[in-house]
Formats: C-alpha cells, structure tokens, sequence
C-alpha cells in the first residue's frame, strides 16, 4: 500500500504481506518526506529553529514549538523568566491547537474507512480555528509565534469574546468558539459517527492493544491511554503552568481498540475546552507583559537537556545539546508519530486489509512529523 | 540515582538542568546498565540517540517510567562513549521493542551499529544511499549541485 494511497495521509508505504484478504505481516516504510530537520537545525540560531519545528508536525505546529521554546529556556535555567500572561497565551493557543489536531484526526480516521461526510464537518471547524489562530498570530497554519521568554505578541482586542457569545461569533472570539463547540460540534460528532453502528462495527474489536505492550513499544498520547493506561504529560511531568488548570483525563479500557483511541480523542476534545475556558477566564482579568528579558543575542550555558510535553498525538520531546554558541549544538526530535508507527507490525497480522486503515487512521499519524 | 551508582561505582553520574539524571558507562556496562534501570521500572524507551563530539560518539538511551500516580518522575539517560567510526553498540531492542525505530534511525544518522537488532536497516533514507551519515559533523553532501530554477522573463 503505498506511497500514493489516498488513505495514508501524505506519503508512506506499507509493505504488506496477505493471504488472501487477510494480512500476515506489516512493514512501514518511512522516509519520503525526509528533510533533515535535525541538521538544519545545527546551522540555525535557537530563533531561527522556531518556524522549523512548525513544519514537523503541522496539525498542531503550537505545541511543537512550545516543545523547542521550553527546552531553550530550560537550557539557560534561571537566567529567563517567562511572565505570566505569556504562559497563559501559550496555554491557550496550545489547547485550541490541540482540538483542531483532533478534529483532523477524528475527520480523517472517520473519512479512511468510509464516510467521507464527518471529514467535511471536521474542515468547517477547523476553518474556524484558523480564522480564530489567524487573528492572533497572523499566519493559518505555521504560526511562528511563540518566542524564547514570552510570545509574539499579545492578543488582538476583543479575541477572547464573552462568555455568553454564540454560534454567531464562533470565527471570532474564542469564547465563541467554544460554546459553539460544545453545545454543537461534540454533541454533532457522538450523533453523526460515534453513535454509528456500522462506524463501531468497523473499529470495535480492531487493533487491540494491551497497556503492557503499548508501554513497551513506546506508544504515547491517545494510543497510550486508549489502552488504558492513565498517562498525561501535562498531569504527570507539568511543563508550562498545566498544573494550574483543572482537568480529567480519559482513558480507554485495557486491551483497548481502535474505538477507544477514538473515544479517548473525542472526550481530550471536551477536557481541552475545559482548559481553554479557565485560560479565557484569567487573561481577560489580567493584562501584562508577554515578553521576559532575554539577551540580544541567545546563547545558552553549555549543557544538556532533554524537555518532555504531551503533543496532540503523543509524547513530544527534544534533546538540546549547546556548546555555548549561538547554535545548537545537536537537535534531537523524538516524534511521537514516529514511535507509534511502530504499533504497525504488531496490530495489522490476523486483520483483513480494509482493517489496517483503520488502525493506522486511530493512530493518527503526520507524515511530516514521522519523517521530519 | 543511587541504584545505579550502587551497581556501577565507576559510572559518570550527572544531573541536566531540568532534573534528568545522566549517567556514562562503558560500552561493554550499557547493557546492563540499561537492565538496570529496567528493573528498577523504566518500562518506556522515550528516545535512543546519538550525539556526535567530533572525537567521540555518545550513544544516549532515555528512558522513563510511566507510573500514573507518580508526578514529576525525571528521565533516565544512560549514555556510552563510541569511537567516531565503526562504533558498535548492543542493542536494547529485546527489552524494549519502542526503541526499533529509534535505533534503526540512528544507525541511519550516525553509523553506529546495535548488535543484535532484529531488522537493522535504514530508515529514512533510501536502503541503497551511499552518501554516509548525514548527522555526522564532518558530513559532505557528495550530490550533484541540482540547476537553479529560473524563472523565464520576457525581453523587454
């Protein structure tokens, strides 16, 4: 299958081994989209690697860079303070990313096998996402914005909205953005697809996967906790001020298939929104700066680190080695994609062939990011 | 952590910024150090790299438990010191099969070799690519310089 399957979101090739309808064995092959991040990287300043990390995983750039910006800041210790405000923007950028990412996912798992009607649906709310992330940093899809102490820039009068604005206003204001999303785009997907007994028929039972062997073979994010195992970065190993907000975290059931990852997407969804509002709720009361003091040029202290955050689809972390000059020395970029593509081999055999696109569909993979 | 300094009393131990823990053994001690710390419950293989010093090559296993009533658990990283060409390594594959691709991929960026890996290929680049090992400091792109698109302009 492969590499121009329309199914594969972007161009991978899956070696598959059949009988008859049946698959015997699977094996990915990667690498079409290779550019050598990594290497570019070590020609780059600590700045200039920013919109780089954009285009790795480009569904949900934000947390890529917030992956890099922190790993930066890590590097240099106490020397840089991030205000306040600044980490609430980044909190509320990275989860409103986080909601389209899954929207995609949700949309194209559901449009891989078979209906090709929720895919549309999940555009006309990510459109509005765009719109809204369009407002604030000026670009629709590698934004470029967050900056090594603080953010771009602040927020554009009259973004975050009301708490009482509507469906009206859901391009607008990210308040309105919200409550459209839960009093209609939840409620629309669990009706449209959830509910759907043939969509459960065709993901029910596919690609079990146990919380042992999801661990094991390095699995992160939904993959993880649709095996039931209750693991979030963002609970676990707080980066940013994540410990600050209230939320749950959903897990599958053990042994999980391909329609608890997809569960388990659809309620992150909901729990995201959740943060997004606390987010809304103290950036509107308090204005401030969104820049800490950074030198002119960056240089970190030589040193090592190695910064962990939970990405849309899993467990996103960079190495950073710095030797003291204005580029970093190494760039290590551990793609959560990347590693779950792993879980191929091990759930395709015993499947038929129309199964494997739905197992890698609740994977939910970007190319751009497994290749880098 | 005292459980590895305990096994290997000549084991570089430092600590990174954040809180990680790094610890540098010898070739032939990283596989046991790696057991090590697999018994001790780093059941998840974050990442398997290398970083390349121009003299040397560090391999760095990341490993980490995943414990969920545990909050602030820190990173294991278990490095080991290469010669710069025909580094050869154990592999950590039969205790972790999530590190497969990651040492396949580091083979592919830095030509070290993990004995005993069950499919020990490239990965993203082509399995017949003869231009070495792009991460390497000392790396040359042998490729043929490929023609400028110019863009055709009416005479004026």
């Amino acid at each position: 299958m492969g590499p121009q399957h329309p199914s594969t979101h972007g161009v991978l090739r899956l070696m598959v081994k059949l009988d008859g309808e049946t698959v015997t064995a699977c094996d990915p092959d990667v690498g079409y989209l290779h550019r050598c991040f990594e290497k570019l990287a070590e020609g780059k300043t600590y700045p200039q690697v920013i919109p780089f990390t954009d285009r790795t995983d480009y569904i949900g750039p934000m947390l890529n860079e917030l992956c890099f910006v922190e790993a930066t800041e890590k590097l240099f210790g106490e020397a840089i303070t991030v205000p306040e405000r600044a980490q609430y923007i980044r909190v509320l950028v990275s989860e409103i990313n986080r909601i389209g990412s899954h929207l995609l996912a949700l949309g194209s798992m559901a449009m891989d096998i078979g209906a090709v009607t929720p895919f549309l649906y999940c555009w006309r709310d990510k459109e509005k996402i765009y719109s809204l992330l369009e407002r604030v940093t000026g670009t629709r899809m590698l934004y470029n914005y967050l900056r090594v102490g603080g953010v771009r820039n602040d927020l554009p009068e009259g973004i975050i909205g009301d708490p009482s604005d509507g469906e009206d206003k859901a391009d607008k204001t990210f308040w309105g953005f919200i409550n459209y999303f839960e009093s209609y785009v939840y409620p629309q997907w669990v009706a449209l697809v959830t509910d759907n007994r043939i969509f459960q028929w065709r993901t029910q039972g596919v690609g079990c996967l146990s919380s042992a062997d999801a661990i094991a073979y390095g699995a992160s994010g939904p993959v993880l906790r649709g095996s039931g195992v209750k693991w979030d970065l963002r609970k676990n190993l707080p980066n940013s001020i994540y410990d600050r907000f209230e939320f749950d975290i959903p897990v599958g059931k053990e042994n999980g298939d391909c329609f608890d990852r997809w569960l388990v997407r659809q309620e992150e969804m909901m729990q995201s929104a959740r943060i997004v509002k606390q987010a809304l709720k103290w950036l509107a009361e308090n204005p401030g700066e969104i820049q800490g003091k950074v030198p002119r040029i960056l240089k970190p202290p030589k040193g090592e680190v190695y910064h962990r955050i939970e990405g849309a689809r899993g467990e996103i972390a960079c190495y950073v080695v710095s030797d003291g000059s204005p580029n970093p020395y190494k760039v290590k970029w551990r793609s959560p994609c990347f590693t779950n593509l792993q879980l191929m081999p091990k759930l395709c055999p015993g499947h038929k062939i129309a199964d494997v696109v739905a197992i890698l569909g609740s994977i939910d993979i970007v190319l751009g990011e497994v290749d880098r | 952590m005292d459980f590895l300094q305990e096994k290997f009393p000549d084991a570089q131990v430092a600590t990174q910024v954040n809180g990680d823990t790094e610890v540098l053994v010898t070739k032939d001690q990283y596989l046991n150090a790696v057991k090590a710390c697999y018994d001790a419950g780093y059941t998840f293989c974050s990442v398997v790299s290398a970083i390349d010093w121009k003299d040397r090559i560090t391999v760095v296993a990341s490993l980490a438990r995943i414990n969920p009533a545990e909050v602030n658990a820190r990173t294991i990283h278990v490095k080991a010191d290469l010669p710069r060409t025909g580094g050869r390594i154990p592999s950590i594959v039969a205790l972790y099969p999530g590190a497969n691709f990651h040492e396949r991929e580091t083979y592919d960026m830095y030509g070290v070799r993990f004995e005993g890996h069950p499919n020990h290929r490239r990965i993203l680049l082509p399995d017949n690519w003869q231009g070495g090992h792009p991460l390497l400091k000392d790396f040359v792109d042998k490729r043929p310089k490929r023609p400028r698109l110019v863009r055709y302009r009416y005479a004026e």
